[in-house]
């Protein structure tokens, strides 16, 4: 500073300048004009007096360089008084103040001897504002607080009014609470909303409406009182009220509310009462105990996982062994375990394997083996791997093996008319369960059309005596051979027997009453007399009415027997399928369709449009019908087709009760059906014998889509040997006990553990352990495993 | 015969790409644990072997073949049964983040296909349409110095509306001074907890709704109140103070209002209102169905019904053949069995109609209010073509009702609520707010309660939507307690409580730029604007661009 401006100074503070508000005609000056003369005074005198006429932002813009400032306002102030108040200015207001004192103020020291309106201190930065009254609303709102310079200051002395210090940031308030304006509630209406810093201390009543999310209430620490104090007497001294210090000095009577923090606002945002305590102090409450008590007593409604074990589980698993029917043992109309007769294959127990299968059939190398098309195999599950079981070749393999053992006589004595498939299952059954099988047969030679009609090629004679011999080595089977059945006959037989079964199959061939009739030759004895001793001519030329695979058979044997061209006929499609049917074409069989026979002549075959298809023999091959002129009126009959046919129950019982029908007597069918048919029957029979309830079969089929057939890969050889189809099967719906679920089970819940049952060992699943994720039956190759819901 | 082998193809077949959600499933994460297919809802994943055939290709050697690798994953069923839903929960319990559905871009034909047995295809949840007219209004008259310039954070603001008949001010003072009727008016918070059955909804779920509305009324002070639907509300409830914040509802199919009639004597409180169910946006013109197997024996014991049977609530009222006598007889019952002390109201959906119930209802002395529901609404379960086909949209509807009161002077007098779609696509206090601005005294919100409170997985993109077979994950629509007690009840108030203290929170930020703050601006169609010239025109607000 140089000497010059020292000397100004000086000479500056010596005198005091007035600045009047009106003009020498009494008249208001702008607020424009009155501040040019502040400054121009200030630059003079650094004591104004400045009689105010209602002018505002008086006292402002006084740099600190050319101060300290002291200036006493006197008059009606106008708004803003102080207004960017600089550091070094000292300002009192003889009276009340009006709006905005100390706006944006940023270190002018303003004491107003009065009351102030509404927006004290709003956005002061530093310098302290002292009121000797009460002030109006908003006051020390969106103050600042720069940590470079002091906090702001606002003292007052009486109360504040509605939404004080909102958005404080830094400024320190003071509310003596000595002689309010409003003497109930000295902070007015919810103060510091948006207070971020700061505090304000008060002495006085309130209302309590303070932001709780902004500001807590606390008692002034040693450090905070020392600070009141520190700083009490000076504004006491400044508005002239010294005399207070006394009572403004009882730190009991004075608190403070100080700015939360945001890390405290977080925690008291979750809500003001923990929904816990709700929960337990008010809700349950109300309702003096669960609401739902009475509806629905001791519902437990407790939380739960989504993943859980036990009762809590939506499904369990269910070790559904043996329930369900492979497709093997499903479609064979004899119902012969097929997967059963394999698992022990694969256990090394070769002859139990053989004798399962023949205590179900007598002929399983001549059926099975040779002429049966293997219902048993068209839904065999190892198609989806590579190819079904062979079991034609697995029948064949049983050719040779001995009887089963009979079971202990059951003085019981069963006549069979019929020694046909039907027949001959029926009595081999009957004698495994120790019951006396009687089989009488008009022919001389047992197994009814398969040894009278299919021709050798098809089913060797090898195979077949053998079988013939093992089935006449059973006890309890007595056959007697060229018995003619009559009515008188078969009432002796009722008589004699327990049970009668007519097993008599079809034996009348069905002829059609064309010109010419007497010409053609009936199928079944064509066939019959190719398989006998003395078989009948054939012409060159042969035709076949019929071209059903009994059609082919007849077309092989007229080749056999020297035809050289032969011609099947049918009115439709021809229905021959499968060996028979190759067999025939191979040799050179035509087929013609749709043909209608006219007449048969010497010529042969005339159509209904007039062709004339030459032939010497012509046989007539449409299917044959039973001969039942032996039964009694009491035995009632079904008319289907033109022909009478024995009528049934699912046991094969007809309306006689110790009278059963079986094989085709009863429905025409394959030999198997046959068997199947002359095995259920004998079944009842023997659970009647036996005292016990006839169960039959009722397995219901597995699904398919159940098995995991992942596990196996295709093999190059199938059908090799018995043992590699052992290896083969899939096991429908039998457990193989590979482990793999104990294996796969995610929370070993599963585990194998013998018990004594047929099969001797079971796998349960632990309900502790078990989630219910049904692993087990996507890994079970067998479809054991089932998912209840629960 | 077909062969085992081949595989068959029926009209029916599809494979997971026609499927509406595809399960990504990761086998270098799987560790094979199990959750995911034990919480599957529809067991639509399962566990699998897949072989794959690896040929020895070496053309040198002399013995070629195939080996086979066997590998192990998790797959999704195909059958329209065992569909995926894409609830996702399946990656909500795989510790390796290695499942999960992902929207399948493709057509998914499954749609085509779940007709089976000629059962149309039903459905819970929404109409998933994304598209909301709601989410294009706008709050564009913002005061900063031509109002009074309000902040959210600092100033007061009173939020409520009114549920009931408001007299004129000749009229009330007539009868102030005659000693005449008053008809019950209920200050309540303008968002309020559609209709949703304690029988669609969970004990958990509903009892959770009520607990948080508890909450918000006596801790928050926020006084929002739930509507039950029908079904009745358990009888410690309707004995409880809380009976003050439910709207119970009475429908065609009455169920449980023996228990309500038979509380009457015994209520602490009235309840806050009774809605008369004429009609719901999501299926206007269908009945309900609670399906047997959610007839719990609380259910039924709550219904006054057998345990275990279907609960059809017809289309319509059996006895009632006009609005004459439907607004006489059933409003002027149920005025009259809380002495005249509730305010009663109906409900309908959202109609060309509406307009005539309207009238209908001015003119009717007891009609406290009309609550018209949009086609946007959900429900527990309905026919697709019903909830996706059927209704009329809430805005036009609302606005038209609402300028025809204006146009008779009764705006002040009748309030209209409005439902259908509020925060459908979450923008839950624009929707409420913009809708109340087009004349509408305040909103029912169902669906978005669901989603927010409840933890709801549905979406506008059909996820989930099996609200109607009993099986939903998250225990909110289920009666099976291996299923509701997913749901923590606590928690559900907990996040009812939150939803509404942010709904209060949002309402003061769209209301603060209007300068509104005394009042709900009701009505005030000044303040809204839409991108759309013709919805503008249509709604009667301005255009912007």
């Amino acid at each position: 500073m140089s000497p010059k401006k020292k000397t100004t100074q000086k000479k500056k503070a010596a005198k005091v300048l007035t600045v009047k508000g009106l003009d020498k005609h009494g008249q208001r000056i702008s607020s424009q004009k009155f501040e040019e003369i502040v400054q121009a005074a200030a630059r003079k005198s650094k004591k104004l007096i400045l009689e105010n006429y209602g002018q505002h932002n008086v006292g402002g813009r006084l740099m600190p360089q050319g101060g300290p400032y002291h200036l006493t306002i006197k008059g009606p102030v106008g708004q803003r008084l102080g207004c960017m108040g600089q550091p070094g200015t000292t300002i009192i207001c003889e009276g009340a103040a009006s709006d905005d004192v100390g706006y944006l103020n940023i270190g002018a020291d303003i004491t107003v001897l009065g009351d102030a309106t509404n927006g004290v201190c709003n956005a002061m930065a530093q310098g302290r504002v002292m009121i000797k009254g009460s002030i109006g609303a908003r006051g020390l709102t969106m103050t600042k607080w720069n940590p470079d310079y002091e906090k702001p200051e606002l003292w007052v002395l009486g109360s504040v009014g509605d939404t004080f210090a909102e958005f404080n940031c830094g400024g320190i308030g003071i509310i003596c609470g000595v002689e309010a304006k409003n003497p109930n509630n000295i902070l007015g209406y919810r103060p510091c909303v948006g207070t971020v810093g700061g505090s304000i201390y008060y002495r006085g009543k309130t209302d309590d409406t303070y932001s709780r999310t902004n500001v807590k209430e606390v008692e002034p620490d040693d450090e905070q009182w020392q600070w009141l104090m520190d700083r009490m007497p000076d504004y006491l001294e400044k508005i002239g009220r010294p005399e207070l210090l006394k009572t403004l000095s009882k730190r009991k009577e004075w608190k403070i509310l100080v700015a939360i923090s945001p890390q405290e606002r977080a925690l008291i945002f979750s809500g003001p009462m923990p929904m816990s305590e709700f929960r337990y102090k008010v809700w349950d409450k109300a309702f003096g105990g669960d609401p739902l008590r009475d509806l629905a007593p001791g519902l437990d409604r407790s939380p739960i996982g989504l993943i859980e074990t036990e009762d809590l589980r939506r499904r369990q698993p269910y070790w559904a062994n043996h329930e369900k029917a492979a497709p093997c043992t499903f479609y064979c109309p004899v119902h012969i375990p097929t997967i059963d007769r394999l698992r022990l294959i694969r256990d090394g127990k070769l002859e139990e394997a053989y004798e399962l299968v023949l205590q179900h059939t007598p002929l399983p190398g001549s059926v099975c083996g040779h002429i049966c098309p293997n219902l048993c195999m068209e839904g065999c599950s190892r198609q989806t791997v590579d190819k079904s079981i062979d079991v034609a070749m697995m029948g064949r393999a049983i050719k040779d093996s001995p009887p089963p053992e009979p079971a202990k006589k059951l003085n019981k004595k069963v006549a069979i008319i019929g020694g046909g498939p039907a027949g001959m299952n029926a009595a081999w059954q009957l004698a495994i369960a120790g019951i006396e099988a009687h089989i009488f047969e008009r022919d001389h030679i047992l197994g009814g059309k398969l040894a009278q009609v299919i021709p050798w090629d098809r089913l060797p004679k090898a195979i077949w005596d053998s079988e013939i011999d093992r089935f006449l080595s059973m006890e309890n089977i007595h056959v007697n051979f060229g018995v003619g059945m009559t009515k008188s006959k078969f009432k002796e037989l009722q008589k004699k027997f327990d049970y009668v079964i007519v097993a008599v199959g079809t034996h009348e061939p069905r002829r059609l009453p064309f010109p010419g009739k007497e010409r053609v030759i009936a199928a079944l004895d064509f066939l019959k007399s190719a398989k006998s001793d003395n078989p009948m001519k054939v012409g060159k030329q042969v035709v076949i009415i019929g071209a059903g695979n009994v059609g082919c058979d007849v077309a092989y044997d007229a080749y056999q027997m020297g035809a050289e061209e032969v011609t099947l006929v049918d009115i439709q499609k021809p229905l021959a399928f499968g060996k028979e049917k190759q067999t025939a074409e191979a040799l050179g069989a035509t087929f013609r369709w749709p043909v209608i026979t006219k007449e048969v002549t010497r010529e042969g075959l005339v159509t209904t449009d007039g062709d004339l298809i030459p032939a010497q023999t012509v046989i007539i091959s449409i299917g044959d019908i039973p001969a039942l002129k032996f039964l009694p009126d009491t035995v009632e009959c079904l008319t289907v087709g033109g022909a009478a046919w024995i009528k049934t129950d699912a046991t094969g019982q007809t309306s006689e009760a110790n009278v059963f029908a079986v094989g085709d007597v009863e429905r025409p069918g394959l030999a198997t059906n046959a068997l199947g048919s002359g095995k259920k029957s004998a079944d009842f029979i023997i659970s009647q014998a036996q005292g016990k309830e006839w169960v039959p079969f009722d397995k219901k089929l597995i699904d398919l889509k159940t098995l995991t057939t992942t596990h196996y890969l295709p093999e190059i050889e199938c059908g090799a040997n018995v043992e590699g189809e052992a290896y083969r099967c899939l096991s429908c719906g039998k457990c193989r006990d590979c482990h793999l679920c104990e294996t796969m089970c995610p929370t070993n819940a599963i585990s194998r553990r013998e018990v004594p049952t047929d099969v001797g060992y079971e796998y349960i699943s632990d309900p502790e352990k078990c989630i219910a994720c049904g692993f087990c039956k996507d890994t079970c190759p067998c479809g054991i495993w089932v998912m209840q819901p629960f | 015969m077909v062969s085992i082998r081949s595989i068959p193809s029926t009209p029916s077949s599809v494979t997971h790409l026609d499927l509406q959600w595809v399960i990504k499933h990761r086998e270098d994460r799987c560790t094979l644990c199990g959750q995911c297919t034990s919480v599957c809802p529809k067991e639509a994943i399962y566990l699998t072997y897949r072989r794959q055939r690896m040929p020895k290709l070496d053309i040198l050697k002399k013995k070629r073949g195939s080996e086979y690798r066997t590998f192990t994953g998790i797959r999704q069923r195909t059958e329209p049964a065992n569909r995926c839903i894409g609830c996702g929960m399946c990656a909500t319990v795989c510790p390796n983040e290695a499942i999960g559905p992902v929207p399948n871009p493709n057509d998914p034909r499954v749609r085509l296909l779940q007709n089976d047995k000629g059962e149309a295809w039903k459905r819970g949840g929404r109409r998933n349409v994304r598209g909301s007219l709601l989410d294009r209004i706008v709050f564009n008259r913002i005061s900063m110095l031509t109002d009074p310039a309000l902040d959210a954070g600092r100033h007061e603001f009173q939020l409520n509306t009114l549920l009931g008949r408001v007299l004129s001010p000749e009229e009330y003072l007539r009868r102030k001074a005659n000693g005449g009727w008053i008809p019950p008016v209920r200050e309540i918070f303008p968002f309020i907890i559609g209709s949703m059955s304690f029988g669609a909804l969970s004990p958990n779920a509903w009892l959770g709704l009520l607990q948080g509305v508890a909450y918000c009324n006596e801790v928050l002070g926020i006084p929002v109140v739930m509507a039950t639907g029908e079904g009745g509300c358990p009888p410690w409830v309707l004995r409880s103070p809380y009976l003050k914040y439910i709207i119970l509802q009475i429908a065609s199919g009455y169920f449980g209002w023996d228990e309500i009639i038979r509380a009457i004597p015994d209520m602490q409180c009235d309840p806050a209102a009774i809605e008369i169910k004429y009609g719901q946006g999501a299926k206007p013109g269908d009945g309900g169905l609670l399906m047997w197997f959610k007839v719990s024996k609380l259910i039924a014991r709550l219904r006054g019904v057998p345990e275990g049977v279907d609960l059809p609530s017809p289309p319509v009222h059996q006895t009632l053949y006009s609005i004459e006598e439907s607004v006489m007889k059933m409003i002027q019952s149920l005025s009259m069995a809380w002495g005249f002390r509730v305010p009663v109201y109906p409900k309908i959906s959202g109609s060309t109609s509406a307009k005539s119930v309207l009238n209908n209802l001015v003119r009717n002395p007891y009609a406290s209010a009309l609550m018209i529901d949009g086609v946007d609404g959900g429900t527990g379960a309905a026919y697709n073509v019903s909830m996706d086909a059927t209704g009329h949209p809430i805005a036009s509807n609302l606005r038209e009702c609402y300028l025809d009161l204006v146009a008779q002077g009764k705006q002040n007098e009748i309030p209209i609520f409005a439902a259908g779609g509020v925060g459908k696509n979450g923008n839950v206090t624009q929707n409420g707010l913009a809708l109340i601005m087009l004349g509408a005294s305040g909103v029912h919100i169902g669906k978005y309660m669901m989603q927010s409170a409840t933890g709801c997985l549905g979406s506008e993109q059909n996820r989930c939507n099996v609200c109607n077979i009993g099986i939903c994950p998250k225990g909110i629509t289920s009666q099976n307690p291996k299923l509701y007690r997913r749901l923590d009840p606590d928690q559900v108030a907990e996040r009812v409580a939150d939803t509404f203290m942010a709904i209060r929170t949002e309402m003061k930020k769209v209301l603060a730029p209007l300068g509104r703050s005394q009042s709900l601006p009701i009505g005030m169609s000044d303040a809204i604007g839409i991108d759309d010239a013709d919805a503008a025109e249509r709604l009667q607000i301005k255009y912007i661009c």
